[in-house]
């Protein structure tokens, strides 16, 4: 999934995309290459973005969780045959482990075709290349899933096996006599095809049909001796296994020469395998994260109604905890303020993810949106885990990927800025922020603000937008247990996003926040007393 | 005597579903022991695993170019084995593949159908053997018989297979040379279990000789614990020291049960039954040369 035409580094790490991606993630090799050549759709192309939204909706109701993890089950077990198809285009004689690939896919293809049974969205077609190779190579098939190169592929085959087995035995019947009247004189009970004997113990000569491989100053290293009977025996032997070595290829080059016939169909087959694993998965995800095919549009808008940010909602999950989905809608560019741990970055990290995956025409995860495709999806701010380092401060880093973004190509985008100069003289700051709010605005561009500082919204003339904030101030846990602190913040906190008129007072949520973490009383009353001044 | 048949029932009467044979050394009679064994069980009728840690049954060693024993094997014989060394002929029923890479490429599982020489090289990791092991089990070998190196016996530690320890001329020169290093060898490989009721001081990793001389210089006296036997990182000499200064046990224990010798080296001959004296003498194990069809009681 090619998000990087997107958004760069610093923009996936904030909207965690490497979380994204794994849900996203196909589980077979063919599902591997098709999901590396997803591109985003373009602007101009809202209708196919919208309509492979509403596929995957439509899938996820036709097939149950169950059946979409019988089918990774399925596409997980299908193997790789890329190099075996490419090697019997070649004109090469498959080996056997590259029948036994080939036979797995046939099995992976038919059991994929059972689940899809009912499913129309899927479109599974059944593949005459595969199933004849898989009636080609149904003789081979051993046990539930194994292969064996067995007569039943070639009657000749059968009669040089029996011969070569005939052979074997009588070789060994000819040199067990050997071994077993040498054996008597050694007084031994089994020679093995070297063995020592040691020279006090021989008395005479050494058994006939015995040879000396090497000698010590008390014993000799010796193999057997093959009489003329037990050559001539190896020799046929010799001769039978060549035969059944040259019958085994000619069946192996019979069958490769099956699979080569049919290459060009059986690579389109397993192309056709990738896509329906990214599509399977694609289905988990809308499953898994009840999300609905937003509508796609032709501006720069995001908007949407009981949004929510997967990753962290995920977690939350893990823990026991509740997400409180928000609604926002953004067009043009706006700003957000609210409380600390209001969730303002948790605001724009969802509405980053909902465009990226309406991009992709995916499912997004909201009760209804109505987004628009973007050029370019980019973040500012905290979190934008920039790489550079050296003699630049945070707020000259902040600078630097600010001038990056506005110095693009006009194209548009979708600007996602976490308290932007926060590190600078508020008063300076606020003038900064204005002054990209109406570069911003002058590009056509869809950003999301947030910010502490007041009074922007007004003073750019942009929508504004707050989090609700605390519902009222929780008292603090007696014992100061940070992780009662933080629930009850959660139970008090609302997180719900308005649209805000006029001159918007920022409540003292920072201060209410410092006493619940547990700075104590006396410089808390300071801080209030300070704030009246 | 037949030394398979006498090993087999070593490790069948620990009511062991398998035998490991590992060396001191390149060219001491491993193979041929496997072999050995190998015959044993299918002549009882016992359903044969085979695998291996590194690479088994080639007809020249990779690195000397020298002939090897090979591994002549029979129908129903199941193998752990690399694609890279599958033979073309006799063809084997492929049974599955493993998720396992070997040197020679994926791990396969594979039913020997036609007699005939096999080469196995098996997973690299002490995981990926103990992986193979029980897939050969799952698949229905009744024994499991494994080619091994001795660094990676970590597979086999707290399990139930027997050990067997090989090792011949080609080890020292002398039989003084060879059986410091099986002696080493085996009281390694046959590090006891804990003791709960103890004291003792549990050794993160490996124990290298410098950590044990630390030890040791402060009069350390509790049981000094490694996970397994592959865990101590020495030499077998220095080994043999820090185990009489130092009360070494093991969580998870190998079970060895005999020494195999083989009196001939690629250009030395020891005296066989002299070697097999001093072996069984030194490790305390019943010992079989593998070449002379002989055991030496310990």
């Amino acid at each position: 999934m090619n998000v990087d035409e997107l958004l760069d580094a610093a923009t996936a790490t904030s909207l965690d995309v490497p979380w994204l991606l794994e849900q996203l993630a196909p589980v077979g090799a063919y599902g591997d290459r098709a999901f590396e050549r997803l591109r985003p759709f373009r602007r101009g192309d809202e209708a196919g973005a919208r309509a492979n939204a509403l596929r995957i909706v439509a899938a996820a109701n036709e097939i149950d969780a169950a059946r979409v993890d019988a089918m990774r089950d399925a596409l997980r077990h299908a193997p790789d045959v890329a190099a075996a198809l490419a090697r019997a285009s070649m004109g090469d004689v498959l080996d056997d482990p590259a029948f036994l690939e080939l036979l797995r896919f046939c099995d992976a293809w038919k059991r994929l075709g059972a689940l899809a049974v009912d499913a129309p969205t899927l479109a599974w077609m059944p593949h005459a290349a595969v199933d004849e190779l898989a009636a080609t190579l149904e003789p081979g098939r051993a046990g539930n899933a194994g292969f064996y190169l067995d007569d039943g592929f070639d009657p000749a085959l059968a009669a040089v096996r029996d011969a070569a087995r005939v052979a074997q035995a009588t070789y060994e019947t000819a040199r067990g006599r050997l071994a077993a009247s040498a054996a008597a004189i050694l007084s031994r009970e089994h020679l093995d095809e070297e063995f020592i004997v040691m020279r006090a113990d021989l008395h005479g000569a050494l058994p006939p049909g015995v040879r000396v491989m090497r000698e010590a100053p008390t014993y000799l290293l010796c193999a057997l001796e093959l009489d003329e009977a037990a050559l001539e025996s190896l020799g046929r032997r010799d001769g039978a296994v060549q035969s059944v070595a040259a019958g085994e290829q000619a069946v192996r080059a019979r069958l490769s020469w099956a699979v080569r016939a049919r290459c060009a169909a059986l690579e389109l087959a397993a192309d056709r395998l990738g896509c329906i694993d990214v599509l399977v998965a694609q289905v988990r995800f809308a499953q898994r994260f009840a999300c609905v095919a937003p509508d796609v549009v032709d501006d720069a808008s995001v908007e949407f109604e009981s949004g929510r940010f997967l990753c962290l909602e995920d977690e939350l999950r893990r823990e026991g905890l509740d997400y409180a989905p928000i609604a926002l809608d953004l067009r043009g560019v706006a700003v957000l303020t609210g409380p600390n741990m209001g969730g303002k970055s948790v605001a724009l990290r969802a509405c980053g993810a909902i465009a990226l995956c309406a991009a992709f025409g995916l499912p997004v995860p909201v009760r209804r949106a109505r987004v628009g495709l973007f050029d370019r999806i980019v973040w500012l701010g905290i979190g934008g885990d920039d790489q550079r380092g050296g003699l630049l401060s945070s707020f000259a880093k902040e600078v630097v990927r600010l001038r990056e973004i506005l110095g693009r190509a006009p194209q548009r985008m979708l600007v996602l800025v976490d308290e932007f100069a926060r590190t600078t003289t508020p008063h300076e700051g606020r003038a900064l922020l204005v002054a990209v709010i109406g570069r911003l605005r002058e590009s056509g561009d869809c950003a999301l603000i947030a910010t502490h500082l007041a009074g922007v919204a007004e003073a750019a003339r942009v929508r504004h937008f707050a989090v609700r904030g605390l519902r009222d101030i929780p008292t603090r846990p007696p014992d100061g247990d940070l992780e009662a602190s933080l629930a009850l913040l959660a139970r008090s906190m609302d997180y719900g996003v308005i649209e805000v008129t006029g001159e918007h007072v920022a409540s003292a949520d920072a201060i209410a926040l410092a006493a619940l973490l547990g700075l104590d009383d006396r410089l808390i009353q300071s801080a209030y007393d300070a704030l009246k001044e | 005597m037949e030394v398979g048949a006498a090993l087999l029932d070593l490790a069948l009467g620990g009511s062991s579903p398998g035998i490991a044979v590992v060396g001191t050394g390149k060219n001491v009679g491993k193979t041929v022991a496997v072999r050995a064994i190998v015959e044993a069980a299918v002549a009882r009728g016992l359903a044969v695993g085979l695998t291996s840690i590194g690479r088994d049954g080639e007809a020249v060693d990779a690195g000397d170019a020298q002939a090897k024993p090979r591994l002549f094997l029979q129908p129903g014989t199941l193998l752990a084995t690399a694609r890279g060394v599958l033979p073309p002929c006799p063809a084997a029923e492929l049974m599955a593949f493993a998720e396992l890479m070997t040197a020679a490429g994926s791990l396969l599982y594979a039913r020997v159908r036609e007699p005939g020489y096999f080469e196995i090289v098996g997973p690299p990791t002490a995981s990926g053997v103990r992986t193979a092991l029980d897939a050969l089990r799952r698949l229905g070998a009744e024994i499991v018989v494994l080619d091994g190196a001795v660094d990676r016996v970590a597979a086999l530690a707290g399990g139930n297979e027997a050990i067997v320890v090989a090792t011949g001329a080609a080890s020292g020169a002398t039989i003084d040379e060879v059986v410091d290093e099986v002696r080493a060898m085996a009281a390694r490989l046959a590090t006891p279990a804990v003791d709960p009721s103890r004291p003792s001081l549990k050794i993160e990793g490996g124990l290298t000789a410098a950590d044990a001389a630390a030890l040791i210089a402060r009069d350390e006296r509790r049981q000094v614990v490694v996970r397994d036997p592959s865990q101590l990182a020495m030499s077998g000499r220095a080994f043999l020291g820090l185990a009489q200064r130092l009360t070494v046990r093991c969580e998870r224990p190998l079970r060895v049960v005999a020494t195999t010798v083989a009196s001939i080296g690629r250009d030395r001959y020891l005296e066989p039954a002299a070697l097999a004296r001093a072996v069984a003498a030194a490790t305390g194990l019943p010992t079989f040369d593998v070449y002379a069809d002989g055991e030496t009681a310990a």
